[in-house]
């Protein structure tokens, strides 16, 4: 290999280029790149220089010391060996044998024997090999049905047998005038078309061949952002004939309403797409992606109970945004009344829905995943907490306001209950120092590392002091960590101890809810003393068996 | 000649050596700036005066279609305008693989030069994108098209296991590893891990030296990090001793995972290697000097100060561990200063914490800790509320950190 030691003979100002000037050198791992060039003089110079090396780029001393590193890939190719040499050791495998049969050694066709193939360097003319090109869409011949005429009339209600010739020109004419991508939009209006055209009896009648195209057919019709949606234009207007009564009061007032709507929506839409881009989102609109798949609700009762939905969601049970706004206070209400959590939780969950459905995503959704975020930690329901709490990481994401220092305590202390530690350093390396001042995260944060010191008397002092919700979050390992501190009291203190001291250690509120978890775990309570008390020692392997139980956590945190 | 007939020559190189099978100078002239290239392109600039001998040319084949796209990418990478010459490897790359598809083994090594070029480019057009501003996904395209290059190799039919493309499995799941590791991907790294063991590839040690620890120190860090530090000091250890000596970052690397888990084990690290580890002795020197003198003021601190830094590497939680170490080495102390008697009482405890710089513990606290001492092994005797001392036993109240720590496995 030729090694350039020196700058190469095209630097020379005997060529007549420009001598190499520096450039494109503005960070530190770029700069000994391009060595000496300029980049709007003569790109030849642009052509690196063989004496500095990039960091982890092939060098020529690089190419040596890698050659023999990787002479074990190259060795058992076909490169280096003489031909003899190959045939013997092809032809000790029993694949060969198929081959065997077709003549002799020097007309075998091995797969890879270079005896076959053309010799290097020969004189190949690179012939011209047809690219494959799509063939463009030709429209079918007149007169004869293609396929999408049985998409169109699968699962309708008209055969095509009952369709007359110029529906059949009519379907493939708008099948030819639309894109590859909106065909299966294009299938759903031609079958709403003869549905209602078969409805309204003009299936036969009505004027195929001069009936405009279905809006599929067109083009920049849908688009996501900056277009206003039209509306679902009416069942009438399909038809292509004006009914009777078009110009009757009820129906002007009609028009004028769903022009308003639409003239709203537009509004809207324009409002939502002039904002910055989904990367980015500072997000200020209250519908999240306008299109023209989503609906405003119409329903103006407050309550509703949850039905998990199966079809496309119908508007007239859909509550709208200010309707949900007074059902969530509603609700608020009866949770402070009565504690009637299946009744909250199901009005929850239908509130959740109605917002999802019509895509509103603004400070009121995290309102309403908080509320029921809370309520679900209050009666210790970690299945609608989990959810909340994902949508609502989401939303906080976005930039909605929202209480996310609360729930980002509550987060780590949902990671300390499931002891799912990988999760607790992606969510401390996610910390910011602003985050950590915040009294609840704080807290949150102690809870963890009296956990991992060892420490349980801070950890139980900590429990007894947890803002916000964090107390229902910890009851529900706290007697884990009650069972834990219990044998390491067991293995420490002798000869006993009394029950005092151990219902304050472990945080009980009363000596009788200590003695009945003792009773619970079937330690002995002697109470022969001034003072009940425990014997450490015969408390010691109840202590170990309580243990066991909590090796493993519920499904609903992760499997220890 | 004219630079599209320097072109062609150039073609029937790369064609002639594919027929040929020259896996090795193959390899060598399909790197981003390889001599050959470089003579090339000069070449064609000398004849031309321009690149558009390079811009009009169409691929037929696909070597063809290889070998234009890479002298392309080698124009755009030396012009500094990494996100083309990212597309162009990027298109070069799917020609080649068009083209591996019908390689046996030697097919291998080139496969490996041009993923290591893909990456470097996708690397610096990433940082190029995010300089700009813009979003910068192309470090995931080169993972998806670099997955599809390790999953042709793995899931090779070839019998005969001399000329498999298996041979190339563990390189690539290693560059995957740094891929996905970028992008914090883990449980990417995780069924990766699964379904190399679950494949039917020649086992690890057959394979080179240095794809084994480059191997072995990402299955460790992973295994580190799902907390199973028994088969991370495994792997990590294989790897430290058979890194390459000249491979001083490899060997920090793998250190800066290994001393967290020696370092619970009780084994500190020793001078010697702090001195030729810099890196090592900034991150954890002073926190293992710390916790031998049991000065937990000072380990405290220095937690606090290389948060950050611990919790970006993912060490910070396993050295929480080592605390219980500084713990009992400052019980020693002061059970020490007290003459070894075998009653050590509560207050004095305290009254050391609090010359420890600690400030006022609380008794409670105080027997919390103790306890948690006793229980752990590091003390052996019993605690006594009633009197408030702890009565320790006659013969080796404080045993030996390591035997403790072992016993406690």
């Amino acid at each position: 290999q030729v090694e350039y030691t020196s700058p190469a003979p095209w630097h020379n100002q005997a060529y007549g280029l420009p001598p190499p000037q520096p450039s494109f050198a503005t960070t530190p791992e770029h700069s000994h790149l391009v060595s000496g060039s300029s980049s709007t003089s003569s790109l030849a110079t642009h052509l690196k220089v063989k004496d500095s090396a990039p960091i982890g780029f092939s060098n020529p001393s690089n190419h040596s010391s890698s050659n023999d590193h990787f002479t074990d890939y190259g060795a058992a190719s076909g490169g280096q060996r003489s031909r003899s040499v190959t045939r013997v050791l092809s032809k000790s495998i029993s694949e060969m044998s198929i081959e065997e049969e077709h003549g002799s050694l020097a007309g075998a066709t091995w797969p890879n024997s270079r005896a076959t193939q053309a010799p290097l360097y020969s004189a190949v003319k690179l012939g011209k090999i047809a690219k494959k090109k799509v063939a463009p869409y030709a429209p079918p011949p007149a007169g004869k049905l293609n396929g999408f005429a049985k998409a169109v009339s699968a699962g309708g209600e008209v055969k095509e047998a009952e369709w007359p010739l110029s529906l059949k020109r009519f379907v493939e004419r708008s099948f030819a005038a639309c894109s590859a991508k909106m065909r299966f939009v294009l299938e759903k209006q031609l079958k709403q078309i003869i549905a209602s055209a078969k409805a309204n009896k003009k299936l036969v009648t009505m004027d195929w061949d001069n009936r405009p195209l279905p809006k599929a057919c067109n083009p920049g019709v849908r688009t996501i952002k900056g277009i206003a949606p039209a509306k679902p234009a009416s069942f009438h207007a399909d038809i292509g004939e004006l009914p009777d009564d078009f110009d009757s009061d009820e129906r002007k007032e009609r028009r004028l309403l769903r022009f308003q709507k639409e003239a709203e929506a537009a509004k809207q839409a324009a409002y939502v797409s002039s904002q910055a881009t989904m990367a980015s989102v500072p997000h200020t609109g209250d519908v999240l992606n306008w299109d023209a798949d989503t609906i405003v609700g119409t329903c103006t009762k407050l309550e509703k109970s949850y039905l998990r939905l199966t079809s496309a969601p119908d508007p007239a049970v859909v509550r709208p945004l200010p309707i949900l706004r007074q059902t969530l206070d509603l609700l608020k209400h009866k949770w402070v009344e009565n504690s009637n959590y299946t009744y909250v939780c199901d009005q929850f969950k239908s509130l959740r829905q109605d917002l999802i459905v019509q895509r509103i995503t603004n400070g009121f959704t995290v309102e309403v995943y908080e509320q029921h975020a809370r309520i679900a930690l209050e009666t210790n329901d970690l299945g609608e907490y989990n959810q909340c709490q994902t949508q609502l990481k989401q939303l906080y994401t976005m930039g909605l306001p929202g209480h996310s220092m609360e729930f980002l305590a509550y987060r780590i202390l949902y990671f300390l209950y499931t002891r799912n530690k990988s999760d607790i350093n992606t969510a401390l390396a996610a910390m910011t120092a602003t985050d950590k001042q915040d009294p609840a995260v704080r807290h949150a944060l102690e809870v963890r590392y009296a956990m991992a010191t060892g420490n349980y008397f801070r950890y139980f002092q900590l429990y007894a002091c947890a803002p916000n919700m964090g107390g229902y979050l910890m009851d529900n390992f706290a007697d884990r960590e009650r069972c834990s501190a219990l044998l390491k009291m067991c293995r420490a203190f002798r000869p006993q101890l009394g029950l005092a001291y151990i219902s304050q250690t472990l945080a009980f509120d009363t000596a009788d809810e200590c003695a009945k978890f003792l009773a619970s775990l079937n330690i002995p309570i002697l109470c022969d003393g001034p003072q009940p008390s425990v014997d450490m020692k015969a408390a010691l392997p109840y202590a170990v068996a309580a243990i066991q139980n909590y090796e493993k956590v519920d499904i609903k945190g992760q499997i220890y | 000649m004219s630079g599209a007939d320097r072109l062609s020559q150039a073609a029937f190189k790369f064609k002639a050596l594919h027929n040929a099978k020259n896996s090795a100078e193959f390899a060598q002239i399909i790197k981003i700036d390889s001599q050959y290239t470089t003579t090339v392109l000069r070449d064609v600039w000398n004849a031309d005066g321009n690149w558009n001998a390079l811009l009009t040319q169409q691929g037929t084949t696909a070597i063809s279609e290889l070998s234009l796209m890479h002298f392309r990418a080698s124009v755009e990478f030396c012009q500094g305008n990494f996100v083309e010459a990212y597309a162009c490897q990027l298109s070069s790359y799917q020609a080649f693989l068009r083209a591996f598809s019908n390689m046996d083994r030697w097919g291998v090594h080139p496969l490996l030069a041009m993923c290591k070029d893909l990456y470097l480019l996708a690397c610096r057009a990433d940082y190029q994108l995010t300089r700009t501003e813009q979003p910068a996904s192309k470090l995931e395209e080169a993972t998806r098209a670099i997955n599809q290059g390790f999953s042709m190799c793995m899931t090779d039919r070839e019998p005969l296991l001399n000329i498999s493309r298996k041979w190339g499995t563990y390189h690539l799941a290693n560059l995957l590893f740094a891929l996905y590791l970028r992008q914090k991907a883990f449980n990417m790294c995780n069924s990766m891990i699964r379904a190399i063991k679950t494949s039917e590839l020649p086992s690890l040690d057959q394979f080179p030296m240095g794809d084994q620890v480059t191997f072995r120190y990402y299955r460790g860090l992973l295994a580190f990090q799902g907390e199973q530090l028994a088969a991370a000091k495994r792997d990590m250890v294989f790897a430290l001793e058979h890194c390459h000596r000249d491979a001083y970052r490899n060997r920090t690397r793998i250190l800066m995972r290994l001393t967290p888990i020696m370092m619970i084990e009780g084994s500190m690290p020793q001078s010697r290697l702090l001195r030729r580890y810099p890196p090592i002795n900034e991150l954890y020197g002073g926190l293992a000097r710390a916790a031998m003198l049991g000065d937990l003021c000072q380990f405290d601190a220095i937690m606090q100060d290389k948060e950050q830094l611990l919790v970006s590497l993912g060490t910070y939680t396993a050295v929480e561990h080592v605390r219980r170490i500084a713990v009992r080495q400052l019980l020693y102390k002061i059970y020490l200063i007290d003459g070894k008697s075998s009653r050590l009482s509560f207050q004095r405890v305290r009254a050391g914490f609090w010359i420890a710089g600690l400030g006022d513990v609380s008794v409670f606290e105080i027997e919390s800790i103790l306890a948690d001492m006793v229980s752990v092994g590091f003390i052996k005797g019993y605690l006594s509320h009633e009197h408030g001392v702890a009565v320790l036993s006659k013969q080796q109240p404080f045993p030996p950190i390591k035997s403790v720590l072992a016993a406690s496995k």
